[in-house]
């Protein structure tokens, strides 16, 4: 049994589906300033390990961490 | 920064195709290029981790217009795990050793093709999301899980 929430969400994935990928990208990438994670412009990481750790220092409210 | 937008796709698209590199959209601009309807902040590609892909990934960079110290090709080059570019026109994370899926060419099998983009599949997208398991993956992962379902009933 489908839930009103689910039915909704099929509901915007058949209208996706009609619009062409170039609309589709126009709506779906937005930017916004991130504190942090937006202040170098390059960072890497040997291990994805790595990764996490640098995720869960930054703002809770931008939900990198656990 | 400006958003990332449909014609900075087309040039990774047509770069990554001109330098022959083995890659895929990941994450959810990955879902979004299978039909997901919702929001992004940036591109995540998976790429194969290879001596000659890596190559060629630093001059398709080069020729995007990333700006890239000797040292930061060196690190594309050499391709560790996670990599987050904001130095170019449009911001791009790097990511040659993905949670939750086992080898690139896995993930390459089961690629999907949407006007010239490789893009995992939703099962690889999914897997990578619940390895994850950030705050903000676990609040998109029931809509995705629905997106699975019915991208599966419908694909053309």
């Amino acid at each position: 049994m489908q839930s009103l929430e689910e039915f909704e969400w099929q509901r915007e994935f058949e209208a996706a589906a009609r619009r062409p990928l170039e609309q589709r990208l126009r709506y779906a990438f937005i930017h916004t300033y991130k504190p942090i994670l937006d202040d170098a412009e390059f960072r890497s990481f040997d291990t994805m390990a790595e990764y996490r750790a640098f995720c869960r220092s930054l703002p809770d409210w931008l939900g990198y961490g656990d | 920064m400006a958003a990332f937008d449909y014609r900075q796709a087309l040039e990774i698209r047509d770069a990554f195709h001109v330098h022959e590199i083995r890659y895929l959209f990941i994450g959810k601009s990955g879902a979004i290029l299978l039909g997901f309807p919702d929001t992004t902040q940036d591109a995540d590609l998976f790429v194969e981790k290879s001596v000659i892909n890596g190559e060629r990934l630093v001059a398709a960079l080069h020729d995007l217009g990333f700006r890239l110290t000797d040292q930061e090709a060196e690190e594309v080059r050499r391709g560790k795990d996670f990599i987050q570019l904001k130095n170019g026109p449009f911001d791009l994370d790097l990511i040659f050793a993905p949670d939750g899926i086992e080898r690139f060419e896995n993930a390459w099998q089961r690629r999907v093709e949407v006007e010239g983009f490789t893009v995992c599949h939703i099962d690889d997208i999914i897997a990578s999301k619940q390895a994850t398991n950030r705050r903000k993956d676990r609040e998109s992962l029931p809509r995705l899980l629905s997106f699975r379902e019915w991208w599966k009933q419908n694909r053309r």
